[in-house]
């Protein structure tokens, strides 16, 4: 008797989430951008993270592939069983990605595995219909409820989705319109319905953007004790949300909605802020202190949307003056605040209960854990 | 074991204890909110009647109780002193555990004390109606209750979102015959301006305050009352703690440490008052503390500084303990103890170290409460349950070291109408605020400076 062979198909894209942390918010069309601002490829390192637990655990798995950077290569370094499917062109585009789940569908693959962002996980769902589709979370922006919340989850998902063990749900393909996130408008639109394995706390919500008058009140509590205890004239790094945005437009002062923005005493002393901005910040500035919020349903304060607040960033600044703020709603609504810096011992350092401001001098405490420690739960 | 320990009518006591005659640092005084200048007689006398202003006033230690005010009292005090035999029990403590319940008066809590004097020197000098303000609902259902036995008027500004919340305590008011109208109202100016700005607003303490002040005011026969904070309230509920020195001498036993749960200051201070003298003669090891929410932690997490008493800045400037006038506390159940500052007489011998203050998370005071009723039988509100959980926690230790210390509870009142509270606790829907004591550090600028 033979094993029943479960077959993945699998891709990484390969520019995934380099606009991140050059303050980009988004790669689509602008790799070259991106590089030239000296970012730095990401996706095939988490999609490895993902790949080097599969392999522990990958017999009777057969990977179905793209070829080189899209997939071919990261295999191969796993030492996993796989055959190539579809051959990249010199410049992949999202084509590519295309045309490699339509290779997967007519091989009958059980799951398909990808590693990208919410662009790529658009153009995936957009090619299979119902077929089961999973991300490692690897772009800017990762609204769609596809998303593990960390590529060790993926791993965990995958196999245990493979042995039959966990079922598939439907869930929301989103995505921001990049244009308008650049401008600093949050458009989240519905692109797809896809199926992806399903364990709770370990896939991402769908992002979602709350609106209810009563949680519009708390957001101005929250900005007008944030405008109270920012005149000790640190320099604010301000996080991306709206409810950092509502402390901004209370303070006057231009918020770059999906962004990192620097405030000192009242006044906007840099826009739109990369990585490297906030590290030269640290150069000259004295005190320093981060005000980050939750996203969405995610409950991410960091390593989503604001990636320009980087480890680097988090050791100079000290952990002790990371500020979390965010609404009650949104708060009740988590399980509990998740980081992903990149950067496992800070993960380590930022994973305790934390204080979150909810109110004008209202506070909570809520646990913080590393997304990439939950797949052990 | 004994278990409950009773006074009779006639022990009620015949004078109050005023404790400003024993405070070791005199009281700064209370500032008028418009001139910052030192408040006189006159400034009060449009909204409170001369006796309790002389009350307000005084340093005299000993002030004689009405026979009037002690008729009525007789309908439930003395109040009973009972041994905690179940919860030691429960404990396996070799601590001696007593509570004093002030939840048999008819309103369900201490608050008739002061409710039923005021009405009666109000009524003495003429006024024909009480204005006040209510959270919760226990001072608007006692001063209800204090109005109709002296036939007089009275209306109460309820923080709406009790109003809402709470329909029973309204009911009971009715029963009363006070009108009770949900604030913001549009029964006063500062009310309507409120409702043109947010309609839906869900009202808050200081918008009630306002409301009655201005209710009073502007009324020849309407005077205003408050339950708590002023010093004439603390003379009134010094009735407990000298009623309770006489059930101590009963039991042949005195309290090591003293428990009871503090928002504005009216029932701790009534209870451990009576003891500052011993404290300060021959009982220097007794222990008196003050038990608050983490939600509102004033006397734990406050500065020692001047600040209105009211979110509008139209009460006096008193010096306190404050979280700043305009800090609204988060929605805890133990809506009694949401109050931004205390009492001065507590503060003062807090900051002389006479009294001590803890504060704890809403969750676990229900806790304490709930393996109280378990044992002792009766639902204690949520503010009273910030008392015993201190307490329980002191009899465990007493369980590690094998002491047999006394520990005392201040019972203030029953929880019958707080079960949607428990409701919630059961269902595991309680949230556990906490007080951004640094980051509010940094952002007070906002107190008057006098």
């Amino acid at each position: 008797m033979t094993q029943r062979v479960g077959k993945i198909g699998f891709l990484i894209n390969p520019i995934a989430g380099m606009g991140g942390a050059v303050g980009l918010k988004g790669t689509d069309g602008l790799a070259g951008q991106a590089l030239a601002r000296g970012a730095k490829p990401q996706a095939p390192e988490r999609a490895m993270a993902c790949l080097h637990l599969l392999s522990r655990e990958a017999d009777g798995l057969l990977f179905l592939a793209a070829s080189g950077e899209m997939g071919g290569r990261a295999l191969s370094e796993c030492d996993l069983h796989y055959q190539v499917v579809y051959d990249v062109p010199q410049d992949s585009s999202s084509q590519d990605t295309k045309a490699a789940c339509h290779a997967f569908l007519e091989k009958g693959v059980d799951l398909i595995l990808f590693c990208g962002g919410d662009g790529t996980a658009r153009d995936v769902a957009g090619s299979v219909g119902k077929l089961p589709i999973l991300g490692i979370p690897a772009g800017v922006k990762m609204h769609s409820g596809v998303f593990a919340i960390s590529p060790q989850a993926a791993a965990q998902l995958a196999l245990g989705f493979m042995r039959g063990e966990l079922k598939a749900r439907e869930t929301e393909i989103v995505d921001v319109d990049e244009e308008l996130y650049r401008a600093g408008e949050l458009q989240t639109r519905l692109y797809a319905v896809a199926c992806t394995p399903y364990q709770p706390v370990l896939v991402q919500e769908r992002k979602r953007i709350y609106v209810s008058g009563n949680e519009e009140e708390f957001k101005d509590q929250i900005a007008l004790f944030a405008s109270e205890f920012m005149r000790d004239g640190s320099a604010y790094i301000l996080g991306a949300g709206t409810t950092t945005a509502r402390i901004a437009e209370l303070l006057q002062v231009e918020k770059t909605l999906l962004g990192v923005d620097v405030v000192q005493n009242g006044k906007l002393i840099q826009k739109d802020a990369s990585e490297k901005d906030l590290l030269a910040l640290l150069d000259r500035e004295k005190s320093v202190k981060i005000i980050v919020s939750p996203i969405g349903a995610q409950g991410f304060i960091l390593g989503r949307g604001s990636q320009q607040i980087s480890a680097a960033v988090l050791r100079n600044v000290g952990e002790e003056n990371l500020i979390i703020v965010s609404t009650p709603h949104k708060l009740a609504e988590l399980r509990q605040l998740l980081v992903d810096t990149g950067d496992e011992l800070m993960d380590k350092i930022l994973a305790k209960k934390r204080l979150v401001v909810t109110g004008y001098r209202i506070a909570q405490r809520k646990e913080t854990v590393a997304a990439s420690a939950l797949h052990d739960i | 074991m004994k278990i409950k320990y009773l006074l009779d009518e006639e022990e009620i006591p015949k004078k109050w204890y005023n404790v400003a005659a024993d405070m070791p640092t005199p009281l700064d005084p209370p500032l008028h909110p418009g001139t910052l200048k030192p408040l006189s007689a006159s400034d009060m006398e449009m909204i409170f009647p001369k006796a309790l202003i002389q009350q307000e006033m005084s340093t005299q230690r000993w002030i004689d109780i009405p026979e009037e005010v002690r008729d009525i009292y007789r309908l439930w005090r003395p109040t009973p002193l009972y041994r905690a035999a179940g919860l030691e029990k429960a404990l396996q403590t070799p601590a001696k555990i007593y509570y004093k319940y002030e939840g048999v008066s008819p309103a369900g809590s201490h608050k008739p004390n002061t409710a039923v004097p005021q009405a009666y020197y109000n009524m003495k000098e003429g006024i024909e109606r009480l204005a006040t303000e209510t959270g919760a609902g226990q001072w608007g259902s006692a001063l209800s209750l204090a109005t109709c036995l002296f036939g007089l008027q009275c209306t109460v500004y309820m923080v709406r979102s009790s109003f809402d919340s709470k329909p029973y305590r309204k009911s009971a008011m009715r029963v009363w015959g006070a009108d009770c109208f949900a604030s913001p109202s549009d029964k006063t100016n500062f009310g309507r301006k409120i409702l043109a700005e947010t309609p839906d607003t869900p009202g808050s303490l200081g918008i009630a305050i306002s409301e009655a002040v201005e209710d009073a005011a502007s009324h020849d026969n309407t005077n205003y009352a408050l339950g708590s904070v002023l010093n004439h309230v603390l003379i009134h509920q010094s009735i407990e703690g000298l009623e309770l020195k006489k059930q101590f001498d009963l039991a042949d036993d005195y309290p090591d440490v003293m428990f009871g749960c503090c928002g504005g200051g009216s029932n701790f201070p009534g209870m451990v008052f009576p003891f500052i003298p011993d404290k300060m003669k021959d009982k220097k090891d007794l222990r008196m503390v003050a038990c608050e929410p983490s939600a509102c932690p004033t006397l734990t997490k406050g500065p020692f500084a001047y600040d209105f008493g009211d979110t509008a800045g139209m009460a006096p400037v008193i010096k306190m303990y404050t979280l700043g006038h305009d800090f609204i506390p988060p929605g805890i159940h133990a809506g009694g103890l949401r109050y931004h500052g205390d009492a001065p007489l507590l503060c003062n011998l807090v900051h002389d170290g006479l009294i001590e203050a803890t504060a704890l998370q809403q969750t676990e005071a229900f806790e304490a409460g709930t393996l109280f009723a378990r044992t002792e039988g009766i639902i204690p509100a949520p503010e009273a349950s910030h008392a015993i959980k201190p307490a329980i926690d002191e009899a465990r230790r007493c369980k590690q070291t094998g002491e047999a210390k006394t520990i005392f509870i201040s019972l203030s009142g029953h929880g019958h109408f707080d079960l949607a509270a428990y409701d919630a606790y059961n269902d595991g829907k309680l949230v556990d605020y906490e007080y951004p004591a640094d980051l509010v550090k940094q952002s007070l600028a906002k107190l008057p400076k006098v």
